[in-house]
């Protein structure tokens, strides 16, 4: 313990007899205003008049107003991590079938979400497999990084739209979990690769 | 000029006839004008053209198919994994002295190629399904005859890894006896084949690694996930397994798996993503050795890893990303200038650099960005590298000179295979 402990504890042990007062005050105010509250309010009204406010209050922060305001540039400059890496900061949200949407980082291979998927749907005919490796990638949105999982859609051949190649922490086939090349196809009949999706699989910030 | 006023006497007399007849008067006596033409005029022409003159009349043939000499140093296997619809993959044999497409077999769904050291044979591990893209799946490791390009054994494996191909996951021992086969189905293991009678001897379980880097004629080294290597021993039917400890971080800089192995001793340099050099002498007992750089060795300053992303400097990367000259030690190696995690993009200049001396000899800058680059093992080198259109780009590896290039030998050109390699 410090010097500088001692004196922060010794200085909330002097503050102790001013709050007290303060507290007698308060509960005298809550007192009165809950006499008067009651005398003028049946109990049914008043738990009708709390729930609604419990309910919708609760609703706020989804409206789109609040997420607005989460995304507006002063919050971002106020305090969102900065990209940790050269894909995160070219990264955009908005086109999933470009090779820089965000989730894209470590991808490679063909787009689900331009072969007749979608960025987290196989397209029809294909067959999503369980398995996948895994990336993590930062939403330049909300300035969270997620782990993302690239599950193959399997048994037709390369879709064949332009290919996308993500290299961020993409390793060597002696790191499967981390491997983009693997044809991870792996419980689905035929391993033949179509394209692959990037489902969100849970938060690493 | 007689027969035409003939034919055209004949004409005028026609009026006498009926229409049905005068028709096939006129149309039999325009044939015979029209041949009696042709013939002169053919006559006129043989006559006028003396270099025909003396050909004599083309005989009968017969079908046949073209039989290659045995393989030479500049004989080159290239093998085209064809990303766009990789069930269609082949491996093209080419004549590299006088850029020319000699042959070609398939090598279906990201197969893998390796050749006897000694030239007698190739072999491709390839996977195909009874139904096309459906139906039982099967392994195979058809071996050919170099000069015949025909199977002469078709050997059905347990399994093999299907990943988009790494060279390592097939290999071949000193003595081209033993194949070993990385498999992933279902768990890590290395199948070794014996090339004599094409049968599986023993499966190699080596959990948490992969790959296969082969020394001497009974043994091979796999890259495990800790960062460390394990180094299997063969002995008749039994392998004994003995790991390193971790020289390397591979989720901050992992080694690349297409690092070069010099066969005849195992020696081995493990390029990590960053560019450093961790010289190896694979064995039963493998010993790392300290690491160096390949931006030191160019006179710039050790580029960082994972730690620091954002520095943009010459990085190695590529598919076939190094190759090495066996005799003199020259290592080529694909570079590029970018960030880190940039390991898979195609190298604008190949470093060539001596392994003994760490040393930089030569930079070589390419016309069009490459992925692959590939050397011969004969004392006059020649140098391959590959573009985005499928050339098949030919060099002189001892003066860094272009020498030819097939235009578009393929789609995608991921690997080569060298004599001796």
């Amino acid at each position: 313990m410090s010097q500088s402990d001692r004196f922060d504890l010794m200085g909330q042990r002097a503050a102790v007899r001013p709050v007290r007062a303060v507290s007698g005050l308060l509960d005298h105010m809550v007192e009165y205003l809950t006499r008067q509250m009651a005398s003028h309010s049946s109990r049914r009204s008043f738990a009708g008049r709390a729930g609604a406010w419990l309910t919708f209050g609760s609703l706020i922060p989804t409206l789109p107003v609040s997420r607005a305001f989460a995304a507006s540039p002063a919050i971002q400059a106020r305090g969102k991590p900065k990209p940790p890496t050269p894909f995160a900061s070219q990264a955009q949200t908005t086109d999933p079938t470009a090779c820089n949407y965000w989730r894209y980082c470590a991808i490679d291979g063909y787009l689900c979400a331009s072969c007749g998927g979608g960025v987290h749907s196989c397209p029809p005919g294909t067959s999503p497999s369980p398995t996948s490796w895994i990336g993590t990638c930062f939403n330049p949105a909300d300035g969270h990084s997620y782990l993302v999982a690239y599950r193959d859609c399997c048994g037709q051949d390369a879709c064949s739209q332009p290919p996308c190649l993500g290299m961020e922490g993409d390793q060597p086939s002696y790191r499967p979990q981390a491997n983009n090349d693997i044809i991870w196809c792996f419980g689905t009949g035929a391993l033949i690769y179509n394209c692959s999706t990037s489902v969100i699989v849970g938060n690493a910030t | 000029m007689k027969r035409l006023f003939s034919y055209q006497n004949m004409l005028d007399h026609s009026s006498v006839l009926s229409g049905k007849e005068r028709s096939i008067v006129s149309l039999s006596q325009r044939f015979y004008f029209v041949t009696v033409m042709l013939a002169t005029a053919f006559m006129v022409g043989s006559v006028a053209d003396p270099a025909l003159a003396g050909e004599p009349v083309l005989q009968e043939e017969e079908s046949d198919v073209i039989r290659l000499p045995p393989v030479t140093s500049h004989r080159i296997l290239v093998q085209d994994v064809v990303g766009e619809h990789a069930k269609d993959g082949r491996v093209y044999v080419v004549d590299a002295d006088a850029g020319k497409l000699l042959g070609m077999v398939q090598a279906a769904y990201n197969a893998n190629v390796v050749q006897d050291p000694g030239g007698k044979a190739f072999y491709v591990a390839e996977t195909v399904w009874s139904r096309g893209n459906r139906g039982d799946r099967a392994d195979l490791l058809p071996a050919y005859d170099p000069q015949t390009l025909t199977i002469t054994n078709d050997e059905v494996l347990p399994g093999r890894a299907l990943i988009t191909p790494k060279k390592n996951d097939l290999s071949i021992s000193n003595d081209g006896k033993n194949i070993y086969v990385f498999s992933m189905v279902p768990t890590s293991a290395v199948y070794v084949v014996e090339s004599i009678s094409h049968k599986v001897a023993q499966t190699v379980d080596v959990p948490g690694c992969s790959l296969t880097y082969p020394w001497g004629n009974s043994g091979f080294t796999s890259i495990c996930a800790d960062g460390g290597l394990v180094n299997v021993s063969l002995s008749g039917n039994h392998a004994t397994a003995e790991h390193t400890t971790p020289f390397f971080d591979p989720e901050k800089d992992a080694v690349f798996e297409h690092s070069p192995t010099r066969r005849p001793d195992g020696r081995t340099w493990f390029i990590s993503y960053s560019g450093l050099v961790y010289p190896a002498s694979l064995s039963a007992n493998t010993k790392i050795e300290a690491a160096w750089s390949l931006q030191e060795a160019a006179g710039m300053k050790r580029a960082p890893a994972a730690e620091a992303p954002f520095v943009k400097t010459w990085r190695p990367g590529g598919w076939q990303l190094s190759a090495l000259h066996y005799a003199s030690g020259h290592l080529f190696v694909l570079m590029h200038m970018g960030t880190f995690w940039t390991h898979k993009q195609a190298g604008t200049e190949v470093w060539e650099l001596e392994v003994d001396t760490h040393r930089l000899l030569r930079r070589i800058r390419l016309p069009h960005p490459s992925t692959m680059v590939g050397v011969t093992q004969d004392a006059r080198p020649l140098m391959f590298t590959t573009d985005k259109a499928g050339a098949f780009c030919i060099w002189d590896a001892t003066t860094g000179k272009f020498l030819r290039q097939i235009p578009h030998l393929g789609e995608d050109l991921y690997f080569t295979v060298a004599l001796g390699e």
